[in-house]
């Protein structure tokens, strides 16, 4: 069956996808917006961004691979930002497995190992 | 994680049997689990349903009644504690050590093998292991007690809430869960066989056991249960209960919700393939004689934690002793860990902090007329407005008199017990006398201060 990537922009549409896929595992990568040119001005989610995908054949069958844009640097730098405060989000990157409070931060995102480790675990 | 930054190849056999009712958790042992952790947090829970008592005589104004939910509180905990094990498998993958869930056991000289959950194996050979398996609750071995009772292993996650118990045991473990449920707004009973607090300060335990009875904590003394039957299932249920005195033939009878067992901890050393490599053990308690340096008689393997002989069982104390024994084998330190003037608190209703001895091992040790007491009862500022007790909370120091009133023993009985202690614990370390206490200012207004 394999998995399937679903795209979000903003906090409303990511959490309306969650929804409709409750019951499948989810996984969701959080990146800063990109740009007209496709780069992103969080450079640490440039460097996460190919290392997370190389490794998602590994998401169980059925998972669903959500990739979502937060919104731009000054909405992402407002301490009160949804996701700040309903998935409490500390920077981004973040990737993580929705439901559980297993995740990956910034800089533990380029560990081929660590998202490995995240896609594979029960 | 200490083995490992002086490069040396390690792997961590994790492994837990669930319990007779199916529980089981992640990586971190008991104290993140269903021990310390846990067991603080929703202590904490307790503590904060008597504040919002307290609140309204500072002048907090509410009307809604206030209700506690088992399911809300058990949820978020449980939250923290999964954060734990995904933060230490992180580390763990971090510093390259190697983990298997897996069941390890010893099959023959330096090889282990290892049962992972779908029952497949493997074998792994190794210059050095060390042993760290832990304790678990023991039962009663009465009809009934498998099947319908629980264990702190499953309170902390019960997906409902235990409603009226019975708590068995005179353990810290069965005092502090009895207190924290107690505190939640349950209706609790605890049924002891002799004496509270085994091996603590009686003077103490006795007091704490004063105060949980006169905030509704019902105790029946010198009686253990005989049987334990179900009357209806549910979540929770209803059991029977019968009890046997045990100090004559009377016989009673009562009805719980919940029945949590905790008479005591048994060491993990049965079933690990010691025999196969020589390892001795004590027959009776399980426990593994260790020299003091943690090698147990078998050179190329150690122990830590719970499972040694007459060593205490306190997370803080295996840690250290883990960390040294790694530095002493790869880093040539000579550290070895020092077992004596180890601090503890005991997370009642009302706190216990401790540190060095008791009053009656101080006079079994030196004597009597060796020894002097210095106690104090004090009234913590925070009670006197909401008119909480003014004669409960208690300080004591036992200082030995032919060493220039060396304080040899600290007990404190109040709030934040733990907090107080752990400065006290680094003067006794560093052999403060009653003088220099004396010589020490106090902050006001504070507890610590008597």
């Amino acid at each position: 069956m394999g998995w399937e990537e679903k795209q979000a922009r903003g906090y409303g549409e990511f959490a309306e996808i969650a929804q409709r896929c409750h019951g499948r595992p989810i996984f969701a990568l959080f990146c800063g917006d990109k740009d007209a040119a496709g780069r992103s001005w969080c450079p640490d989610c440039v460097t996460a961004e190919p290392i997370v995908r190389k490794e998602l054949h590994n998401m169980p069958d059925g998972s669903v691979f959500i990739y979502c844009l937060v919104g731009d640097r000054t909405y992402w730098k407002d301490p009160n930002n949804e996701f700040r405060k309903n998935l409490k989000l500390t920077g981004v990157p973040t990737l993580l497995k929705y439901g559980t409070p297993q995740k990956l931060v910034e800089e533990e995102c380029f560990k081929a190992e660590l998202v490995r480790m995240l896609f594979t675990e029960d | 994680q200490e083995a490992a930054k002086y490069d040396k190849k390690v792997m961590v056999l994790d492994f837990v049997t669930p319990t007779p009712l199916g529980t089981s958790w992640g990586l971190g042992g008991t104290c993140v689990n269903v021990g310390c952790i846990p067991k603080k947090l929703m202590h904490q829970a307790a503590l904060l349903g008597q504040a919002l008592q307290d609140a309204r005589k500072f002048g907090w104004q509410f009307t809604e009644e206030v209700k506690h939910s088992w399911m809300t509180m058990t949820e978020s905990v449980q939250n923290y504690i999964g954060s734990l094990n995904w933060g230490y498998r992180v580390a763990l993958r971090e510093k390259k050590v190697t983990y298997e869930n897996a069941y390890g056991e010893f099959v023959g000289p330096h090889t282990v093998k290892a049962t992972n959950k779908r029952g497949i194996e493997k074998l792994y050979t190794a210059k050095r292991f060390l042993i760290a398996t832990g304790e678990r609750p023991r039962y009663l071995g009465i009809p009934g007690d498998k099947e319908y009772c629980i264990s702190s292993d499953d309170l902390f996650s019960l997906p409902y809430c235990p409603g009226k118990t019975l708590v068995v045991g005179a353990s810290y473990v069965a005092l502090e869960c009895a207190g924290f449920l107690a505190g939640l707004g349950l209706d609790v009973t605890v049924m002891v066989r002799s004496i509270l607090l085994r091996g603590f300060d009686q003077d103490i335990a006795n007091k704490i056991g004063e105060y949980m009875e006169e905030h509704g904590i019902k105790f029946i003394k010198q009686f253990v249960p005989i049987k334990v039957e179900q009357i209806e299932e549910g979540t929770p249920g209803r059991l029977k209960v019968t009890a046997q005195s045990a100090v004559g033939n009377e016989i009673i009878e009562g009805e719980y919700n919940t029945v949590l067992l905790a008479i005591g901890r048994d060491a993990c050393t049965r079933k690990i393939g010691l025999d196969k490599v020589g390892v001795k053990i004590n027959e009776k308690t399980g426990k593994i004689p260790v020299n003091d340096e943690e090698q147990t008689n078998v050179p190329y393997i150690y122990a830590i934690g719970d499972i040694l002989q007459d060593k205490l069982e306190l997370t803080p104390v295996a840690i250290q002793a883990g960390r040294l024994l790694v530095q002493r084998l790869y880093g040539g330190a000579t550290t070895k860990c020092d077992y004596v003037n180890v601090p503890t608190t005991v997370f009642t209703p009302l706190e216990y902090g401790a540190c060095g001895y008791s009053e009656e091992r101080a006079v079994e040790e030196f004597g009597e007329e060796n020894i002097e007491v210095y106690h104090s009862y004090f009234w913590p500022l925070e009670w006197t407005v909401p008119s909480r007790d003014n004669n409960k909370c208690y300080a004591k120091i036992i200082c030995n008199i032919k060493d220039n009133e060396r304080v040899i023993g600290f007990h404190v009985l109040g709030p934040n017990a733990g907090e107080v202690t752990q400065g006290f614990a680094a003067a006794i370390k560093c052999g403060v006398t009653k003088e220099q206490l004396d010589g020490t200012i106090g902050i006001h207004p504070v507890c610590a201060e008597v």
